[in-house]
């Protein structure tokens, strides 16, 4: 338990120290943060354009399919924020020779690796979802109780959870082959599925996007649940993916550096 | 006379070699391309049944039919890395380094020389995106037209597009003489060009306050304008008004970034970056 | 007990071949072929408390390779190695807070953050406590003249003040071994007698076991009492300076400055040529086999001298002839 309360006092330590250095730039800080949350109005407002044409995609209404748009936002957000590093582990630390530092060092080097970069553009995009998914749940006239927002926090965390777990299991690739970007890029490029509801695509999509690259679960199943359309037991299975997703990953990563430590670099 | 045609034939040979340079360049990423490949077929398909299941209950949207609108979004898709230029990041990257400076001195014009160093990079990464390319038109309904003239008119009002854009960029860029943030800024350049480039969205579907701002802006020009072609959104009659209007824009973004450029300039030769 | 005990370790390294063009490429996905290359092989020593070892070797020799598997970032391919007692590799945390690494060119410290933010980030990973710290910081500053460098950012600073701000960092957890690699390289004569002051100090006050790799003889003569030579992964010499000296320090030069050219010399036995150019001559003599002022008799009496000088033998050229074979001969 000590471990853990100190790895949060530590986190907070380096997140503090990255606000430090973003500080020194101000003017870029406020940029960084501003530019995701333009990217995501052009993509909404080229959703709305469409949208406010036709009554329904596919049975799903504009403000369903922001809802799922939203909570899609969110997780990414959340890697993006919190794990943003898992893209640069290649070039800008096992090649430069920077991650041994990381071994030499009394912390997890997983741990040390994410808190290096707390990426503060994330925020933009965090805040961005959050405010779809509001609008949208307030349009529908679905009401925030307790439980909703119990719900919809765990839904949120899962759904972080695992974006961090597939772009970890594709970042260990860089122990092998000295830069994971073009890997974890293939498999992240997925969850662009995820952004609109699962049932316009086929059936192969469906099952890829829900049991294989399970983006499924941090938009469209929570959302479907939500909306009080009937997915089974699917609409509580998200925590469980994003443990089960991060188990592997991290066993994956594990592994990754038993052959670093074999090999060398 | 013939001193003036060599000291002409030495600048194209210049920059045609600047421009070797700059594709042999892009060529050596291979990961990144397949990487690339596998981004663009997987948005491909999310394009193609996002618009199916809006087209599921009407026949036309904005006076286009699915066919049109697929065709249309699809050729934006593929080309539009076209017109995300990166020039941003080189401006960034020249003035970090302190190369500004070495740029000046340099007997070959800075503008001409990124200029055609783009053309260069456009041309291999036209070439590059073929397997795509065939694959849409295989498996996704691209629908093109048969008639080369078409295709004529669209390759040509593609280069002046290209042109519109490259200008634009370069006004843009210059920002990096002010602001060291260039990534931020770039993600900002790309969101809107796309939206108001019609990239995102056809133009034809927008509401009319929107499609007029649309039509103030550069973007449309870029890639909308040329494949609206080959999407049966224009018709060869419309070829020599349309170049004319892309014509116009470069001629006007040519004055402003010669302009713009010579005083951003300034601020690092005579204050020191 | 010893600090640092190593016993048969080894490490072979597989290096997959790749057959030029296409088809070699594809080969080499499917049935890679390995060759192996020994890097390190079968490597005993045994370090105590304090001591200030200088572990040196041409480049590719193995000592990067010892270094790593000594703190854990690599495994051995063979026997065994242990920290204070620990497995470096299997008991990695426990291990990682008693030793410190300074990794030559690459700074452990964040680029643009304040030094003294970067400072603080590591005491705080170190989980030094807030007191020693203080105290600490204060001891550093003075020794490595600190002061302004506090509040400046890496990017910002000179390779001296670098190499002073990554010590200063490396030693504020107060680690029991260290490991420097190459922590002059490229400084001037100023900062790299500062350095060396402060890890001499460290040394003597705290009894900081110390492994130095380097290439500068000059931070061996100045710091180490034992120079551990590795050449092809094995460990070629072990034992004290002097005794390098002694054994093949036997040689003296003497360098004159004459006036008439020289031919035919009579030398005493022992002493030879070493070299001749107009208006310099340089005689070198066996210690043991003939004296300073015979030499010099003998030269005086045949050429007319306008200067001599006489030269000690310097670590660098001892040590280039012990990579020349000389060991091997001496140790006949």
């Amino acid at each position: 338990m000590t471990t853990i309360l100190r790895y949060m006092d530590l986190y907070r330590y380096f997140v503090a120290q990255r606000f430090k250095i973003l500080m020194e730039y101000r003017l870029n800080f406020y940029i960084g943060t501003i530019s995701t949350a333009v990217q995501q109005a052009a993509a909404l407002a080229a959703i709305w354009v469409v949208m406010r044409q036709v009554p329904s995609l596919n049975g799903w209404s504009f403000y369903e399919v922001l809802l799922v748009y939203g909570l899609l936002t969110m997780g990414e957000s959340i890697t993006h924020m919190f794990a943003d590093n898992l893209w640069t582990v290649g070039w800008n630390y096992v090649r430069s020779g920077d991650f041994d530092r990381f071994l030499v060092r009394p912390i997890d080097p997983l741990f040390h690796l994410l808190a290096d970069r707390f990426c503060q553009d994330g925020i933009g995009n965090f805040i961005a979802g959050a405010v779809l998914v509001g609008a949208a749940m307030q349009a529908l006239g679905i009401a925030f109780t307790p439980l909703r927002i119990a719900y919809l926090l765990v839904t949120v965390i899962s759904g972080g959870v695992i974006f961090i777990a597939l772009n970890l299991l594709t970042a260990t690739s860089v122990f092998w082959i000295m830069e994971s970007i073009p890997v974890t890029q293939m498999v992240f490029t997925m969850n662009e599925f995820a952004k609109y509801p699962l049932s316009i695509y086929n059936a192969g999509i469906r099952i890829l996007l829900t049991w294989i690259i399970p983006y499924g679960f941090v938009s469209f199943y929570p959302a479907s649940y939500l909306l009080g359309r009937d997915v089974g037991p699917l609409a509580f299975l998200s925590p469980v993916v994003a443990g089960v997703a991060l188990l592997i990953s991290y066993r994956v990563w594990l592994f990754g550096l038993r052959h670093y430590s074999g090999t060398g670099s | 006379m013939t001193a003036l045609w060599r000291s002409f034939r030495r600048s194209v040979d210049i920059y045609a070699a600047l421009g070797a340079m700059a594709a042999k360049a892009r060529l050596a990423y291979n990961w990144w391309v397949w990487a690339d490949f596998v981004m663009t077929i997987v948005s491909m398909i999310v394009f193609v049944y996002f618009w199916r299941a809006v087209y599921a209950g009407t026949a036309s949207l904005g006076g286009l039919a699915l066919t049109q609108t697929i065709t249309y979004i699809l050729l934006a898709r593929i080309l539009a890395p076209l017109i995300e230029t990166r020039m941003i990041f080189s401006f960034g990257y020249m003035i970090r380094t302190g190369q500004v400076a070495v740029e000046m001195t340099r007997p070959v014009d800075p503008q001409l020389r990124i200029s055609v160093e783009s053309l260069a990079e456009a041309g291999v990464f036209l070439v590059q995106r073929l397997p795509i390319f065939l694959i849409a038109w295989g498996f996704f309904g691209l629908a093109l037209p048969a008639d080369p003239a078409l295709w004529v008119v669209f390759l040509v009002s593609l280069l002046l597009g290209l042109g519109v854009i490259l200008l634009f960029d370069w006004c843009f860029a210059c920002l990096a003489f002010y602001v060291t943030e260039t990534w931020g800024l770039s993600v900002v350049r790309i969101a809107v060009a796309a939206f108001f480039g019609g990239t995102l969205v056809p133009l034809a579907m927008m509401p009319d306050w929107l499609q007029s701002l649309a039509v103030a802006m550069p973007f449309a020009q870029g890639l909308a304008v040329p494949i609206s072609f080959l999407s049966g959104m224009a018709s060869l009659a419309d070829a020599p008004r349309v170049w004319l209007v892309q014509l116009a824009w470069i001629v006007g973004l040519l004055v402003a970034s010669r302009l713009i450029f010579s005083v951003a300039v300034r601020k690092v030769t005579v204050q020191g970056g | 007990m010893a600090v640092i005990q190593v016993e048969d370790l080894s490490k072979v390294f597989q290096i997959p071949l790749k057959e030029p063009g296409l088809k070699g490429a594809v080969k080499a996905l499917f049935a890679p072929k390995y060759e192996p290359r020994v890097a390190v092989d079968g490597v005993d020593f045994s370090v105590e408390r304090g001591e200030v070892v200088g572990y040196i070797g041409v480049n590719g020799a193995g000592k990067s390779t010892t270094i790593k598997m000594l703190t854990g970032i690599l495994l051995p391919s063979r026997g065994s190695v242990r920290v204070l007692g620990r497995d470096p590799h299997r008991e990695r945390v426990a291990n990682a807070r008693e030793i410190g690494v300074v990794f030559g060119q690459r700074t452990q410290l964040w680029w643009d953050l304040a030094f003294i933010e970067s400072l603080s980030l590591v005491a705080r990973i170190y989980e030094v406590p807030k007191q020693r710290y203080a105290e600490l910081l204060d001891q550093f500053s003075e020794l490595l003249d600190l002061g302004e460098l506090l509040h400046v950012p890496i990017r910002s600073m000179s390779l001296g003040q670098k190499m002073r701000a990554e010590l200063a960092a490396t030693l504020i957890h107060e680690p029991q071994v260290v490991y420097l690699d190459e922590p002059t390289i490229g400084l001037d004569l100023i900062v790299k007698d500062r350095i060396r002051g402060f890890i001499k100090e460290q040394n003597h006050a705290k009894g900081t076991t110390v492994i130095l790799t380097t290439h500068d003889l000059g931070d061996i003569e100045e710091l180490c009492q034992r120079v551990l030579m590795i050449d092809a992964g094995k460990i070629i010499y072990d034992g004290p300076i002097s005794a390098i000296k002694d054994r093949f320090g036997k040689h003296r030069v003497i360098n004159f400055e004459t006036l008439q050219a020289a031919s035919h010399l009579s030398l005493p036995a022992g002493a030879e040529v070493a070299g001749a150019e107009p208006g310099k001559l340089s005689v070198r003599f066996d210690r043991t086999r003939t004296t300073a002022s015979q030499v010099a008799a003998a030269l005086m009496s045949q050429v007319e001298v306008k200067d001599f000088s006489l030269s000690e033998p310097d670590l660098a050229s001892i040590v280039k002839q012990i990579y020349g074979g000389a060991l091997k001969d001496g140790m006949q």
